[in-house]
């Protein structure tokens, strides 16, 4: 804030149309990053919107070419292989994992945050601790564990190990510790029991909590490659990364654009989901970095 | 009497802990059992004592792997860290509207799964006809095999994990930035300090407990890293690490015991060499942190 | 009959003790404030009577039967927060509904009891807005809606109007008079302000460091305190307060010195006990007069500090020679402006403490 009242002192001072040096290498190094970050995503796009086989030197994909032949490229590619399972695949498991960990989460994170009750230090210490241990150590057990119960190549294989989520306990933990405690012994002479006070009064006060929490498991899910990769190698229950992985193999046999139709299919919910709620995604990473 | 009083909380957080214990807690525990053995999933383990340890550390794709991994965090972490910085002070700089177009574009690369970014990276390294190829030929440059030449390999990779991270690490530091208070950069203009010495002197000594989030966040992670090196070599457990190992990193390593080779004692110790590891720096970093308070 | 009987209670959190042996009858339809200095433990007190708080030892019976560990909701208790403590999350309506809802009651059973209430506090074209949407009047309006609609036997109410500015209390304090002459239900009621104790009590309980001072009528505290603390929290200007020693007793008066300093005079008091040396005498600013020139009664030389003149009375404020103040209210005269002064006591108006500041009263 202040640097740009810095920058543009000089500006405001003389006549108007005097631009200063340091505004005018602001715009233009805020448009370049613009265009390296965006512009993987944007080639994507091109890729799979253009004629398959026109060589670079005639189609150096700046820009889509011919939309026909990126519809063409998506309904060859559902018809044709097993994407769309994978979607169902994958759009299942994020959306139990989400249902999961918000109902456990905020029950969970209701009781921490609000009342005090024997024990209750303790579990919150090992939980918060768990946080440091990286998922490599935990894994490769895990792994065992879920094979011992019968649990690979299963829905429940894939989702139950990650519902016990403390970075969302936390997160939730954080927010209902704001919601005042007056509120809640009033809905308690009321008449609500234990349960109501969760329902009426803790969950529709931390919606925004719960829908950041939501899109960031969502984001977390989708994007989730590893386990999958080992607890569900079944191509019956193929995750789109699994699929995606498929196809980008040296082995595949696919060529570049069919290869970059897969990718976008696999890009879509997440960069949708972005535009959509960027305040609310931005929001939640923000406050688990400055609260962590 | 106090364990009726208190049940509605127990049964309230019974679902997280039951699930937390078995599927963390235990894993854990289980984890450090089958580190002492010889075990491949299948038949009957065997007590081998620090044996699965001695063999990790001995081995040569062990060394190569913590080589690649100290050389990759040095380089990664400052880089993606100063680069998060700028362009957060860069987005600050712009008002209203053109500051969330540019925070958005910036963020674009997060929402991207890793493994996207990745396998879109492998493309535009393509040689020959890849992106970036095309670029070096407008130049008039050589064409070059990123993802084959191990003098190149490395930073690639940094190239791709920068592009990856720099979006995540500004939000945090931009949230970092609003809560300065403007008086105290007010102050500073008083007192007759540029631009660049407000950076200096007021911004990064205020934002320090949120750069030092960062960087223990982003060690933390960089020493996990797996899915982007995985995806831009062989991403199969018959072929990873690339040519000449130049991208083998230590959770790679481990997975490929584990799962390539089915070796699950020596991938649970390896899990633990690679906690330790964290856990020691995780220490080493707060100590550091109460140093500099205390000076 | 006593309905709400508070016997033997004490509390404590941890090692400090909040409460210390309260024993309190309240009656049905009486208006009872509790009042005190912050942290007393007026809040402990409310809360325990509406099961919030657990009550660490003594028995609370309400309408004869045992209250101890009755659930807060089944109490037949209702309570008004400080901060209101409505719903943010659901209308006006919502919010007094909410109670009901939880009762299952039915809809047309709900919207009659709302409407009833909200028709008593003059909300009803408030009903569809969220708390957010309101001011902080009408929040407080629609928080006692919310304990209206439960049909409590009795209302507790905890600071209710320390969030509101001056003119919207002095007003709500009317309203909540006018309730209580309509609805005709014990309330109980919590506050630092001493004024508006006075203004609302039927009995007012006045509270210090965990222990009930004195209880009674406003009027009844006011003019006959059980101890110093009493005497100088009731009223205001506060009492003045001076140390002075008994010189001589005898049967229907006794002689003190070193009033202010060097006064000695003779008072009439009945039955002093004379082993009794160091008091405290008290006396309230509308019991001291001021003369410029020699006097003829009980009176002190006194050096003028600084006057607060409100128009139609200045309260005078005087240091004696001992160093201690000694506030003079004046109805008729204003202050002419000179420094010193001679102070006159009215002896009626004097009250005797002793040394741990309890009341000495003359026998009769
Ligand atoms: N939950 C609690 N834990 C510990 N101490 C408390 C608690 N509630 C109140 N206290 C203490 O008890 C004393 C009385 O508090 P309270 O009843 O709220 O006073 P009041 O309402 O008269 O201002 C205060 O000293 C306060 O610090
Ligand atoms: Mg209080």
């Amino acid at each position: 804030m202040t640097i740009e009242a810095a920058a543009e002192v000089p500006a405001t001072r003389s006549i108007a149309l005097t631009i200063s040096p340091w505004a005018v290498l602001k715009w233009v190094v805020a448009i370049c990053v613009a265009i390296v970050a965006v512009f993987p995503i944007w080639w994507m796009i091109n890729v799979v919107f253009s004629e398959p086989g026109t060589p670079v030197s005639l189609n150096p994909r700046l820009y889509p070419t011919s939309l026909g032949a990126g519809f063409d490229k998506i309904m060859m590619i559902m018809r044709e292989t097993d994407y769309l399972k994978a979607y169902y695949v994958s759009i299942a498991y994020s959306l139990l994992t989400i249902v999961g960990v918000l109902l456990i989460g905020s029950m969970a994170a209701f009781e921490f945050a609000l009342f005090n009750f024997p024990g209750k230090r303790l579990m919150f210490a090992v939980v918060m601790l768990s946080l440091m241990v990286p998922t490599a150590v935990t894994i490769i057990p895990t792994y065992l564990l879920t094979a011992d119960l019968g649990w690979l190549n299963t829905m429940q294989g894939l989702v139950v190990p990650g519902l016990a989520s403390a970075f969302g306990l936390f997160m939730l933990i954080q927010f209902m510790k704001t919601l005042p405690r007056e509120m809640l012994e009033a809905a308690r002479l009321d008449g609500a029991s234990h349960f109501q006070l969760y329902r009426y009064i803790a969950l529709p006060l931390s919606k925004n909590a719960l829908v950041t929490l939501a899109i960031l498991t969502f984001m977390k899910t989708w994007g989730n490659f590893i386990w999958p990769l080992i607890v569900a190698p079944n191509p019956e229950l193929y995750t789109v990364g699994q699929v995606v992985g498929l196809f980008n193999s040296p082995y595949s046999h696919q060529t570049v654009d069919v290869v970059m139709t897969a990718n976008l299919l696999a890009a879509l919910p997440p960069l949708v989901f972005f535009l959509i709620f960027q305040r609310k995604i931005v929001e939640g990473i923000a406050m688990s970095g400055s609260k962590g | 009497m106090i364990a009726k009083k208190h049940m509605p909380h127990y049964m309230m957080v019974l679902p997280f802990m039951l699930l937390f214990a078995v599927f963390f807690l235990y894993p854990i525990a289980s984890g450090f059992f089958y580190s002492f053995h010889d075990w491949n999933a299948t038949t009957t383990t065997r007590f081998v004592g620090l044996d699965n340890y001695t063999r990790i550390i001995g081995s040569r794709d062990f060394k190569k792997a913590m080589w690649n991994l100290a050389t990759y965090i040095v380089i990664t972490v400052p880089l993606g860290i100063l680069v998060a910085f700028c362009l957060a002070l860069l987005v600050d700089s712009f008002k209203g509207t053109w500051s969330n177009i540019f925070r958005s574009a910036f963020f674009m690369p997060v929402v991207l799964p890793a493994f996207l970014a990745a396998t879109v990276w492998r493309w535009i390294y393509t040689p020959n006809f890849g992106l970036l190829n095309m670029v070096l030929g407008w130049f008039g440059l050589p064409s070059l095999n990123f993802l084959n030449d191990t003098g190149s390999m490395l930073y690639a990779l940094i190239a791709v994990d920068v592009w990856v991270s720099a979006g995540f690490n500004m939000v945090i530091i931009l949230a970092g930035l609003k809560n300065i208070p403007t008086d105290v950069y007010e102050a500073a203009r008083l007192d007759g300090a540029s631009p660049l010495q407000q950076v200096r002197y007021v911004t990064v000594p205020m934002l320090y407990p949120v750069l030092f989030f960062v960087t223990t966040y982003g060690v933390i992670s960089a020493l996990q890293v797996f899915d982007v090196p995985w995806l831009l070599t062989g991403s199969s457990f018959a072929s990873y690490g690339g040519r000449s190992n130049a991208l083998m990193f230590p959770v790679m390593d481990m997975m490929g015991r584990g799962f390539g080779s089915l070796k699950f004692g020596q991938a649970s110790a390896y899990g633990f060499i690679l906690t330790a590891i964290i856990v020691l720096f995780t220490a080493a970093m707060f100590v550091f942190r109460k140093k500099g308070y205390d000076q | 009959m006593a309905q709400l009987e508070i016997v033997n209670v004490s509390k404590s959190f941890g090692k400090t003790d909040v409460l210390r042996n309260v024993n309190l009858d309240i009656s049905s339809g009486e208006f009872v404030v509790f009042v005190g200095p912050s942290g007393c433990g007026k809040s402990t007190l409310l809360r325990m009577i509406s099961g919030l708080e657990e009550i660490g030892s003594g028995h609370m019976r309400l309408d004869g039967k045992a209250m101890n560990s009755v659930d807060p909701a089944r109490r037949g208790v209702a309570m008004v927060f400080q901060s209101y403590a409505l719903y943010p999350h659901m209308t006006a309506f919502e919010n007094m509904a909410f109670s009901l809802k939880i009762a299952k009651q039915s809809k047309g059973v709900i919207r009659e009891k709302v409407e009833k209430a909200a028709n008593i506090l003059r909300l009803e074209h408030l009903l569809e807005r969220r708390p957010g949407e309101l001011s902080g009047g009408q929040k407080q309006r629609v928080a006692i809606g919310r304990a209206i609609v439960r049909e409590p036997k009795v209302f507790l109410f905890d600071e209710p109007l320390s969030n509101l500015d001056t003119e919207l209390r002095v007003q709500m304090r009317a309203e909540l008079i006018q309730l209580h002459a309509k609805l005709k239900t014990t309330m109980i009621y919590v506050t630092h302000d001493q004024v508006e104790a006075m203004t609302l009590a039927d009995k007012m309980v006045v509270m210090n460091g965990g222990v009930i001072q004195q209880c009674g009528r406003p009027l009844d505290l006011y003019d006959d305190p059980d101890n110093e603390f009493v005497a100088g929290f009731v009223g205001s200007p506060r009492m003045n307060f001076m140390k002075a020693e008994v010189i001589s007793t005898s049967k229907d008066s006794i002689v003190i010195g070193g009033v202010g300093g060097e006064g000695r005079f003779e008072i009439p008091f009945t039955g002093f006990d004379p082993a009794i040396r160091k008091i405290k005498l008290g006396i309230r600013t509308e019991h001291v007069g001021f003369v410029n020139g020699q006097p003829e009664q009980v009176s002190l030389p006194a050096k003028v500090a600084f006057v607060e003149e409100l128009g139609d009375v200045s309260h005078i404020h005087t240091d004696l020679a001992s160093g201690e103040r000694l506030v003079i209210r004046s109805t008729g005269q204003r202050y002419a402006g000179s420094g010193d002064c001679t102070a006159v006591l009215d002896t009626k108006g004097l009250m005797i403490f002793d040394e741990a500041g309890q009341r000495i009263r003359p026998t009769r």
